[in-house]
C-alpha cells in the first residue's frame, strides 16, 4: 500500500490511471462460504454462552446476591463484546442490552437507561442490588430474544470482515480511556473480548490472503500479540484487575496497538473484495 | 445541484433542437451569468495556497520562517523504543513532512480500500505555507537508556512557575510537532495525515491550535506586530530574524558543552496561557497600559512615539514613566546583561470554549525558541514571576522540548544526527 518510490505528482497521476482498479488479493466470494460459516458457529456459541452466564449473573442480582453478582458482571459481558459488530446489528437490542448513561438525556436517572450498565450502576455505584431486579429480567429477555433473531440471521460477509476492525475501532474510540464500564472497572476483560472477537475473524479469513499478503499478516498477528503479552501482565484468577491499574506506559501500548490493528484491518474488506 | 441539473437539460435541448432557438439561448445565459455569481457554498478564495516553505536546511523550518495566521502544538507520547524503531519513527515523519510541505497528490488506491489520504483539501494537496517542526521532550531521551548520554545539556521537565495550575493531561510529551500554516484546515490536514501513518508509534496526549489576526497590507510595505487576546501587540520586542547572526546567538544551539548532533537545533518552550478576558475587558485602559508598559492602540513603550521605540529604563529608575513590575519592563531590562535572555517568540492566540463557569476558555499558546532554554524562557519567566499581569492570566499547559537540527536535504531526515551520536548506523532516505 506504501509507495515504495517517490514519484512526481504528474507521472504518479498517469500510473495511478494505468492501474487496473481491483482488489489487492483475488479472492472468489465462494471462498468467503467456509469463513463466514465458521464464524456463524462461533457467534452461536457465543450467545448460548451469553444467554446462560446473563441467566446465573440475573439470578443472583434478583437473590439480592450482592458480592455474587459483582464477582459475575466482568465475565459474563464477554461472550457479548466478543461477538459485539453481529450483536449491534439489532440496535434496539444493542441499545437497552449494552447502552451507556451518558447515551441517555437524564444519564443514570434515565428510564430508558437499561441493560449491564444499569445493572453495573446500582451493584458498583450505589453498592446495592436494591430495585435491579426488573432491569435483571429484561437483560434476561433481551440477550435471549437478540439469540433468537442472529441465529434466523444470515450474515452479511462485510459485516462480518469488517468486523474485526470495528472492534478495534469501538476500543479506540470509547473504551481506552475506561469509560465503558466506568462503575466496575472490568474493562479489560471487554478488551479482552473484543480483541479475541476481532482475532477470531482475522484468523478465519486469513488462509484466504496469507500466500498474497504474508507481511499483513505478520504485522497484524504481532499486533495481536503485543496486546495478548500487555493484557496477560493484568491476569488475576479467572480474569484482569481493575482499569484504574493499568498503567499509563501500558495504556499507551494498547492504544498504539488498537490504532494500528484498526488501520491494518480497516483493510481487511477490501484485500478480500468486500465492499 | 439544480443550478447544474438545469444546465446540462438546457445543453441536451441545445443538441437536440440545434442553438437557434431565441428561447434556449437567453434561458442558458441566464444560467450561465448566475453561475458567475458567488454562492454561499462556495469555498472561499485564497491566493496563497502554493505558497511553500523549504524542508531542507540546516535548521527546521517553522522557527524563523514567517509566521502564518494558523498554528497548532501537538503532543506525544512516543512507543518508538529500539534505534531501528525510532529511526522508522524519524524517517517516517521526515518524509510525510516532506511531502505534505511540498504538496502533491497522495496515491490513488482502490476504491474498496479506505483512502491513502483523508482528502480535506481535495485531491490535490496545496501547500499552503505548511511547516512541520519536530522536537522532543526530556522524557524521550530519559526513557531510552541508548539516548540518555546524548540528552541536551539544558533539556528540562517544565516546572510549575508560581502562578501556574497546570492541568496535567495538557503538559509535556515526548515529541511535540509545531504546525503553522496559513489555514487551520492544512494544519488539521497534516496532524491526521501523521496520525494514520505513525499509529503504532504514536499516541496523541494533547493539542492545541491557534492563529493570529489578519491585517491589511499597508501601502508603504511596512509591518505591525500582531496582536494577542488581551489587544495588545505581543512580540514587538522579538529579536530581528532577518538577521542570521543575531538568531545564530538568541536561537541556534552551537554552545561548547552542548553535544555536537544538537547544533543548529533549538529549544522550544510551549505555554497555554489562559486569560481571563472579561475580567481585563472591565479593567480601566489606563490599569492595562500601565501593568504591559506599553500604549495599546500603538503599541509604543511608554515615553515613546512609535511601535518599535526602544524604552530607556536608564533614565527612569523609580519607574515613573514605565512601572518597574510593568510586563515589558521585568521581561526585558533592555540593558547589557539581559541581551543574554533574549528568547524568540512565535505565539499564535487559541479560544477552545466555555469553562464552567461560563466564561470564555481562552488566551496564548506561548511558543519560544532560545539557543539556551536556561538563561532563556526560564530565566525570564522567574523575572516576571508575581507581575501585576498574573491576574489576569493562568498558564495551564505546555512543556519544554528540543527542537532537532535541520535535513540537510532529500537523503537526510531529521534526528539523523542523533542516531548517529548513539552509535547507530542508520541508511539514508532513497530519494
Amino acid at each position: 500500500m506504501k509507495l515504495k518510490v517517490t514519484l512526481s505528482a504528474s507521472l504518479f497521476a498517469i500510473t495511478a490511471a494505468l492501474l487496473p482498479r481491483v482488489a489487492a488479493a483475488e479472492v472468489a466470494p465462494l471462498d468467503l462460504v467456509a469463513p463466514i460459516a465458521d464464524y456463524k458457529i462461533y457467534v452461536s456459541e457465543n450467545l448460548e454462552k451469553l444467554v446462560a452466564d446473563t441467566k446465573t449473573f440475573t439470578d443472583a442480582v434478583k437473590a439480592g446476591e450482592l458480592d455474587k453478582a459483582k464477582s459475575l458482571f466482568g465475565s459474563t459481558r464477554m461472550s457479548y463484546e466478543a461477538i459485539e459488530p453481529i450483536a449491534e446489528l439489532f440496535s434496539d437490542l444493542d441499545g437497552s442490552i449494552d447502552s451507556r448513561a451518558d447515551d441517555h438525556e437524564k444519564a443514570e436517572k434515565d428510564p430508558e437507561f437499561t441493560g449491564f450498565h444499569r445493572i453495573e450502576y446500582g451493584l458498583f455505584a450505589e453498592n446495592s442490588t436494591k430495585d435491579l431486579a426488573p432491569f435483571a429480567d429484561k437483560l434476561l429477555a433481551d440477550v435471549t430474544e437478540l439469540n433468537k433473531r442472529i441465529t434466523e440471521l444470515t450474515l452479511p460477509p462485510e459485516k462480518v470482515v469488517g468486523g474485526a476492525a470495528a472492534l478495534m475501532e469501538e476500543v479506540a474510540a470509547t473504551k481506552i480511556s475506561g469509560e465503558e464500564d466506568r462503575y466496575s472497572h472490568t474493562d479489560l476483560w471487554d478488551f479482552k473480548a473484543n480483541f479475541d472477537g476481532s482475532r477470531k475473524i482475522f484468523d478465519l479469513v486469513r488462509p484466504l490472503i496469507e500466500k498474497t499478503d504474508g507481511e499483513f499478516i505478520t504485522k497484524v498477528s504481532g499486533n495481536f500479540d503485543k496486546v495478548d503479552v500487555t493484557l496477560s501482565k493484568y491476569k488475576k484468577g479467572d480474569g484482569y484487575e481493575l482499569y484504574d491499574k493499568l498503567t499509563d506506559d501500558d495504556r499507551a501500548v494498547l492504544a498504539a496497538a488498537v490504532n494500528t490493528l484498526a488501520e491494518d484491518l480497516s483493510t481487511l474488506r477490501g484485500k478480500l473484495g468486500l465492499n | 445541484m439544480e443550478n447544474n441539473t438545469d444546465k446540462f437539460k438546457t445543453t441536451r435541448r441545445n443538441v437536440l433542437f440545434g442553438a437557434g432557438t431565441a428561447v434556449v439561448a437567453g434561458l442558458s445565459g441566464a444560467n450561465a451569468a448566475e453561475k458567475q455569481g458567488e454562492q454561499v457554498t462556495d469555498a472561499p478564495v485564497s491566493d496563497k495556497t502554493q505558497e511553500r516553505q523549504s524542508f531542507y536546511g540546516a535548521h527546521q523550518a517553522g522557527i524563523v520562517t514567517p509566521r502564518p495566521a494558523a498554528g497548532m502544538i501537538a503532543s506525544f507520547l512516543v512507543l518508538a523504543k529500539t534505534p531501528e524503531e525510532v529511526e522508522r519513527l524519524f524517517k517516517t515523519l521526515s518524509q510525510r513532512i516532506a511531502f505534505l510541505m511540498k504538496g502533491g497528490t497522495p496515491p490513488v488506491l482502490d476504491d474498496k480500500l479506505p483512502p491513502a489520504d483523508s482528502g480535506i483539501l481535495g485531491p490535490v494537496i496545496p501547500p499552503d505555507n505548511l511547516t512541520i517542526t519536530i522536537s522532543l521532550g526530556s522524557s524521550f531521551f530519559d526513557q531510552r537508556d541508548w539516548l540518555k548520554a546524548h540528552k541536551p545539556v539544558r533539556l528540562s521537565r517544565m516546572k510549575a512557575s508560581r502562578n501556574d495550575a497546570l492541568n496535567a493531561s495538557l503538559c509535556h510529551g515526548d515529541l511535540s510537532l509545531q504546525f503553522c500554516s496559513n489555514t487551520p484546515d492544512t494544519n488539521i490536514h497534516a496532524l491526521r495525515d501523521i496520525l494514520k501513518n505513525l499509529p503504532d508509534f504514536l499516541v496523541l496526549r494533547w493539542k492545541q491550535e491557534g492563529s493570529v489576526p489578519m491585517l491589511p497590507p499597508k501601502p508603504d510595505g511596512s509591518h505591525e506586530t500582531a496582536r494577542n487576546f488581551l489587544g495588545f501587540r505581543d512580540g514587538t520586542a522579538n529579536p530581528d530574524n532577518n538577521n542570521a547572526s543575531l538568531m545564530d546567538k538568541i536561537v541556534w544551539v552551537n554552545q561548547g558543552d552542548e553535544p555536537k548532533w544538537a547544533h543548529h537545533g533549538t529549544y522550544q518552550v510551549v505555554r497555554i496561557i489562559r486569560n481571563f478576558v472579561e475580567f481585563w475587558d472591565r479593567t480601566p485602559l489606563a490599569e492595562q497600559e500601565a501593568i504591559m508598559g506599553r500604549n495599546k492602540a500603538s503599541g509604543a513603550p511608554h515615553g515613546g512615539v512609535g511601535e518599535f521605540d526602544i524604552p530607556d529604563y536608564s533614565t527612569d529608575p523609580e519607574g515613573k514613566v514605565t512601572a518597574l513590575d510593568a510586563h515589558i519592563r521585568l521581561a526585558n531590562k533592555r540593558n547589557k546583561t539581559s541581551d543574554e535572555n533574549l528568547i524568540f517568540r512565535r505565539p499564535f492566540n487559541y479560544s477552545n470554549g466555555v469553562t464552567k463557569s461560563g466564561q470564555l476558555e481562552q488566551g496564548l499558546l506561548f511558543i519560544c525558541y532560545q539557543a539556551d532554554l536556561e538563561k532563556g524562557f526560564i530565566t525570564v519567566q522567574k523575572q516576571l514571576d508575581g507581575e501585576p499581569l498574573e491576574e489576569y492570566i493562568k498558564p495551564i499547559g505546555g512543556g519544554f522540548f528540543f527542537t532537532l537540527p535541520g535535513p540537510a536535504n532529500e537523503d537526510d531526515f531529521v534526528g539523523r544526527t542523533l542516531l548517529e551520536a548513539s552509535g547507530y548506523q542508520v541508511t539514508r532516505i532513497k530519494p
